[in-house]
């Protein structure tokens, strides 16, 4: 009977994440990060921050979203049902950020200040948001995939993105932009010990839920996940950033090359988050076993 | 109307009848089902082995439809959840989001013939020109649609009739299939659901899926306990098809 194991266990989702799913995993963590680092930049005014998070969305995540799809020349067809579909709306908030986005940095650069500038400010802003949190919703609404379903990982989402935009804004002071580089790193900071907690409630509540999402629990902890669990997320996304945190803190003064060490680190967490999170997503079994 | 299938699980005799007949009459690749049969063993020293004959349960609220972002997913007006190739860009979330994960994705691995890299025979070559499968886009039984329709134009009822009746229906040797008018309560359906308590898998997903199961063994039970064999766990999930 091993070959319908599948339908009588708990059976986790592939279509999102193995083969060229991973490609859907770039592209939902580039959403995030994006959209993430775009709100990061309209906080620090910062017209470099604000080019990079419009070329991650609309290069990184745009492209590998397209890659995925299975017939990636009818791309069009798919804002024809924003009305039910998160997927459509996604794709619209994509292209509207990516209009706007383009409107606002041209305003900012020749006619900063003026009323136009900040009204594209302001949408662009609003598209980043959505941009970093829809596919957050795509998940949450799932319903045959218990694990996903908490209101909790689009917000998870979100914070997640905000810590990899402050990351990045580091990076962008570090190279002589137009970003205060200690207002960054203390955002950077406030945002993962943010994400640690809300990682930490997200597997709890969902370890309590039901047994579905308790197994998706496990697999991250003790599973074929565990890996990418415990070296992405715990000691990369979260460990070595708040180490070089608190040594920055003690020591007042880091060298560019630790401070760039724990963005990468933490940008690995990020993805390594999506990744287990995509990974562990298992269906409730078709065809339950009789009592 | 609303077309409905019921599942007699204690006549089914794993023949894999109507996958076969599925597979010819829609002449589907050789890496995808449409039906499938999940079989399972009880017992422990003298093991039974039980079997589920599944497909598309045609929801009434199916999750497929409304996450589909091109509409290539629709519900006919007779219930049946239809798939528009054409219009589908195999972005995969109607297949994720099917909590029976009854959809496939057709990718180039799973259509690469019968006799690979030899010959194409003249089944495939008719099957390319009568019934059309995109590669890269999703699939998934359609109640042999085709056959109702062109049964209704002819007058000819759908689960009475063989010619207006899904393949698997009229295959099964067993008679544990049959086929008709959920909304009809005169219909065999509707009898055998009301006098046999005829079951859906999943109710809770409040989706009204419109195939039935009836027996006097099976019911559902409880899902497997989480604890039991946390070092096993891996394998218990995650095994393809």
């Amino acid at each position: 009977m091993e070959a319908h194991q599948w339908m009588i266990n708990y059976t986790r989702q592939t279509e999102w994440i193995d083969r060229r799913g991973i490609f859907l995993w770039i592209a939902f963590y580039a959403g995030g990060l994006g959209g993430g680092l775009y709100l990061v930049s309209l906080y620090f005014n910062s017209l470099w921050g604000m080019l990079v998070s419009w070329l991650i969305i609309a290069v990184i995540k745009g492209g590998t979203h397209l890659v995925y799809l299975g017939k990636p020349l009818r791309f069009w067809r798919i804002i024809t049902r924003p009305q039910t579909s998160w997927l459509a709306r996604g794709f619209i908030f994509v292209m509207l950020f990516v209009i706007f986005g383009a409107i606002q940095m041209m305003l900012t650069h020749w006619l900063p200040g003026s009323a136009a500038e900040i009204a594209f400010k302001t949408l662009a802003g609003i598209m980043a948001f959505a941009v970093a949190l829809y596919t957050g919703i795509i998940l949450k609404n799932i319903k045959g995939v218990p694990f996903w379903n908490s209101t909790l990982l689009p917000i998870l989402f979100i914070f997640c993105g905000l810590l990899g935009g402050f990351g990045l804004s580091v990076i962008i002071a570090l190279n002589g932009g137009d970003i205060n580089l200690a207002a960054a790193e203390t955002g950077s900071r406030w945002l993962l010990l943010a994400n640690v907690l809300l990682i930490g409630i997200y597997l709890w509540q969902a370890s309590v839920k039901e047994g579905t999402s308790k197994q998706s629990v496990l697999e991250q902890l003790r599973g074929h996940s565990a890996p990418i669990f415990w070296i992405g997320i715990v000691l990369l996304g979260i460990i070595i950033p708040l180490g070089i945190a608190l040594a920055g803190m003690i020591l007042n003064d880091m060298s560019s090359i630790v401070l760039v060490t724990g963005v990468v680190c933490e940008i690995i967490g990020g993805l390594a988050l999506r990744y287990v999170v995509l990974k562990a997503g298992a269906y409730k079994p078709l065809v339950a076993k009789p009592q | 109307m609303r077309w409905g299938m019921v599942v007699d699980l204690s006549k089914c005799v794993r023949c894999y009848a109507c996958i076969a007949a599925c597979r010819i009459e829609h002449f589907l690749p050789m890496g995808i089902n449409w039906p499938r049969l999940v079989a399972m063993e009880t017992g422990g020293d003298s093991p039974t082995v039980s079997t589920y004959s599944v497909r598309c349960n045609q929801c009434k609220d199916a999750p497929c439809v409304e996450v589909c972002p091109t509409g290539a997913t629709t519900r006919r007006e007779d219930g049946i959840v239809t798939v528009d190739q054409d219009k589908c860009v195999g972005c995969r979330y109607c297949i994720v989001a099917c909590p029976y994960q009854n959809r496939t994705f057709l990718s180039k691995d799973k259509d690469q013939g019968f006799f690979p890299g030899r010959v194409v025979t003249d089944f495939e070559k008719a099957g390319k020109k009568l019934y059309k499968h995109q590669i890269g886009t999703t699939e998934k039984c359609n109640f042999c649609a085709e056959r109702i329709d062109a049964g209704l134009a002819k007058g000819l009822k759908p689960g009475v009739d063989r010619e207006a009746t899904p393949a698997c229906v009229n295959t099964c040797p067993a008679r544990a299939l049959t086929f008709g008018d959920l909304d009809d309560p005169d219909s065999e359906v509707s009898r055998l659901i009301r006098e046999k308590k005829g079951f859906q898998l999943h109710p809770e997903y409040n989706t009204d899926p419109s195939v039935f199961f009836i027996d006097g063994k099976i019911g559902q039970s409880d899902e497997p306990k989480v604890d039991d064999k946390p070092e096993k766990e891996p394998e218990a999930i995650g095994v393809g098809e």
